[in-house]
């Protein structure tokens, strides 16, 4: 089925041409592995283990009581190295368990369910064990997105294979080659859940996806959905109206129209958990760029150094290069290759010397509009841009920072190169210190 | 721990667009070209030296400027140039080169660099400086008295003596073809030669992006409506004057023009609405000149009043939904 879309975005190079066509590799061990005690929107997870402890793979080394958390796994088998603040991709130092990896691994026994016979308490049950989050970018835990407040209905379940970013084929891979995994945890999402329709979204660049799903989808309360393919396409407000016509409201969440959206990957994190009882301690990685030996996409154990990802994937051609964590419009570029892959982690960007700029030197804004019209929140960010580059929170509030998405396309466009989603992340703070003063 | 990495970090995102102000500019300079030839073919040396004269002072004033105010040039952004063949193209073949190189000075210099520099104008800087001409008119006829021996004879043309047609179009005069009018006919400002090549120029920018369909179609649109309603005729009005340079490349200027849709549309209506006051009730030059002046302190206002909503503030009925929203 096809659909309409949304208004503004914008069509940005795809080039996926890097590893769209590799299958999804196992990548190697590396000699250590750090798993950052906080890998999701929420509060950081408590250590069960101490340093000297032996750990297997699968096991469960961080947990905590709060309703949104996610517990985490030692990916591998090995030794606690260390307990201790290291580095991770968002710049920040992060407690995380250092574990130095077994040559011989080890892991605890995975069951082998009826995933038929689920029953919504234990899915949930499954989903909040496994440490399951958001494996699209956003890393928000799983188990509370599926038990929306009991007075929101939800009717509608959206599956994301839109894969909007640039560069990135993760997504698109796991739609080819775990097609039956991805139902499966389609349905047992639709059960959890209690709705009937759940749509799969692709955008047209990856035909290849929507036939295999259609070939393979026999359930006709699955419907899959063909997407134009614009930036943002994937983003999850434009997604819901793309493909049920329905605006989430400001500051609001997807709830509250009726719908839920999740990642295909996290599908199929969740088929797994329910059937073998495997926790997420791995999880499909692109490693792509014009700057990248040999592209591909790896099924990485979280936690792995960066560095060992890249070696893995021939090392870096040229420098200086940008790594960025993530795609290019949204993703962190990385100062220090010893940061670890974590879950919410969908691709590694290696761009080559001509593409790999700093900060760039930017103009006044000349009000060319092209902002305004390709801005799929239907923002200003022009003026966005401008009252946050003066410092002036209070006006930057009245143009509506707070909804701003920071997909990055009006940065994108600019003439003036203006680094209007920097702009925004500076205000952003500042209008939330002001917004909670007037509460006071 | 990574010996000799040399990597590179920015704020996200990583990607950008290969457009930049400049190529925007040069692209609005390479537009005007074809009625700039037209001009050319019909005033000769008069317009090349007008053209020149506008061209040098645009540069010279802004390299000027920005060393008096300590801010690095910014020629590479083209704008100078722009705004000086902008300000030629407003004038008659005849004038005196040292009035154009004075309304090139204020444009340039007063109404964008004094302003804060391109981005900062609230008013179009061509415009501006045109328009100051006539506001300082005494001053410049006491100029004029004393410098007369400067004025160059660059050859007879016959066609610079007649009258124009937006002149002709005012006294009732007997109007020229509109085939005439509408491809080529030498009369009035240097920009006002050829409608059509305008348009070629025009439909240029919009293939490029740089300008849209709301502003141009709502000053054309109205100033039909109007005309057609006062009895005059619509086409003499579109063919006649500035009003196609002032429609398609002036009242378009990115700066100077309303960021939200309805506002273009409102401002394309209110310019239409003030060009037909000028020439039908009022004098009859530079009166689209002055409507986009007027209209361009308008701006701001506007463009709060026609503010769109931001996604999801739309309220639309949703089918499902439980509890109270």
């Amino acid at each position: 089925m096809e659909v309409k879309t949304f208004l503004g975005g914008l069509n940005v190079p795809h080039y996926k041409s890097f590893s769209e066509k590799q299958p999804i590799k196992v990548a190697s061990l590396p000699e250590e592995i750090i798993i950052p005690l906080s890998q999701h929107i929420g509060a950081p997870c408590q250590p069960l283990v101490k340093v000297g402890d032996r750990v297997k793979a699968g096991q469960k080394i961080g947990e905590a009581e709060s309703f949104v958390c996610a517990p985490v796994h030692a990916s591998l088998s090995g030794k606690v190295k260390a307990i201790e603040k290291r580095p991770i991709h968002s710049g920040q130092m992060v407690e995380c368990i250092v574990i130095e990896v077994d040559d011989h691994q080890e892991s605890v026994d995975y069951a082998d369910n009826d995933v038929e016979k689920a029953s919504p308490e234990e899915i949930i049950n499954a989903v909040k064990e496994a440490g399951i989050v958001g494996m699209g970018g956003a890393a928000f835990p799983t188990v509370v997105k599926i038990q929306p407040p009991p007075d929101k209905k939800v009717d509608a379940l959206i599956l994301n294979g839109c894969e909007c970013e640039p560069y990135l084929t993760c997504d698109h891979r796991i739609m080819l080659e775990k097609t039956e995994e991805l139902l499966k945890g389609t349905k047992l999402l639709q059960k959890v859940l209690g709705v009937e329709k759940a749509y799969i979204a692709v955008e047209d660049n990856k035909p290849d996806a929507i036939n295999a799903l259609k070939e393979k989808n026999d359930d006709p309360n699955i419907i899959i959905m063909k997407t134009p393919t614009k930036y943002p396409q994937g983003a999850e407000k434009q997604l819901i109206k793309a493909i049920l016509d329905r605006e989430v409201p400001p500051g609001g969440l997807p709830f509250e129209v009726g719908a839920l959206v999740q990642n295909v990957g996290t599908a199929v994190a969740v088929y797994e958990a329910v059937r073998f009882q495997k926790p997420l301690i791995e999880r499909v990685v692109t490693v792509t760029g014009q700057n990248i030996a040999q592209p591909g996409n790896l099924l990485v154990k979280i936690g792995t150094p960066l560095e060992h990802l890249l070696n893995e994937c021939g090392g870096i051609k040229e420098e200086p290069a940008k790594v960025v964590m993530g795609g290019p419009m949204t993703g962190v570029a990385q100062s220090d290759l010893s940061v670890p892959v974590v879950k919410g982690i969908t691709g590694i960007t290696v761009l080559p010397p001509k593409m790999a700029f700093g900060e760039l030197e930017y103009s006044e804004c000349v009000r060319c509009c092209k902002c305004v019209d390709s801005c799929p929140m239907l923002l200003y960010p022009n003026q966005i841009s401008i009252y946050g580059e003066a410092g002036l929170y209070q006006e930057a509030e009245k143009w509506n920072t707070m909804d701003c998405i920071e997909c990055g396309i009006c940065a994108y466009v600019c003439p003036s190169q203006r680094p209007i989603v920097k702009f925004v992340q500076q205000a952003k703070p500042q209008i939330q210190k002001l917004q909670n003063s007037r509460k006071e | 721990m990574n010996e000799k990495k040399k990597l590179v970090v920015s704020s996200a995102p990583h990607l950008r667009d290969e457009g930049t102000v400049g190529k925007a500019m040069r692209d609005v300079f390479v537009a005007l070209i074809p009625v700039s030839l037209v001009s050319i073919y019909f005033f000769q040396w008069y317009a090349v030296f007008l053209i020149g004269v506008c061209l040098v002072t645009a540069v010279l004033t802004e390299i000027l400027f920005r060393k008096m105010l300590k801010k690095e040039p910014t020629l590479h952004d083209w704008s100078a140039l722009v705004t000086g063949l902008f300000v030629a193209l407003l004038f008659p073949a005849t004038t005196p080169w040292w009035k154009a190189a004075i309304a090139t000075f204020i444009g340039v210099g007063v109404a964008k660099e004094l302003m804060g520099g391109l981005g900062r104008n609230r008013f179009n800087p061509a415009l501006f400086g045109r328009v100051s001409l006539i506001i300082l008119a005494p001053i410049i006829a006491f100029v004029d008295q004393q410098f007369s021996a400067l004025y160059l004879n660059l050859g007879r043309i016959d066609v610079i003596t007649q009258a124009t047609p937006l002149a002709m179009l005012h006294q009732g005069m007997e109007m020229p073809g509109y085939g005439e009018l509408f491809f080529a006919f030498p009369g009035g400002a240097l920009g006002e030669t050829s409608p059509f090549f305008l348009l070629v120029g025009a439909a240029y920018l919009f293939y490029k992006g740089h300008i849209g369909w709301r502003i141009p179609v709502s000053i054309l649109g109205t100033v039909v409506v109007l005309t057609f309603f006062l009895g005059e005729n619509p086409l003499h009005h579109l063919l006649v004057g500035s009003l196609a340079l002032g429609a398609f490349f002036m009242a378009t200027d990115w700066v100077t023009s309303p960021f939200t849709n309805k506002g273009k549309v409102i401002f394309g209506i209110a310019i239409g609405f003030l060009v037909i006051l000028f020439r039908v009730g009022l004098a009859p030059t530079e009166g689209v000149a002055f409507a986009i002046l007027i209209m361009n302190g308008f701006v701001p206002m506007i463009e709060n009043m026609t503010a769109r909503a931001q996604f999801g503030k739309v309220r639309k009925a949703v089918p499902v939904s439980s509890g109270e929203n």
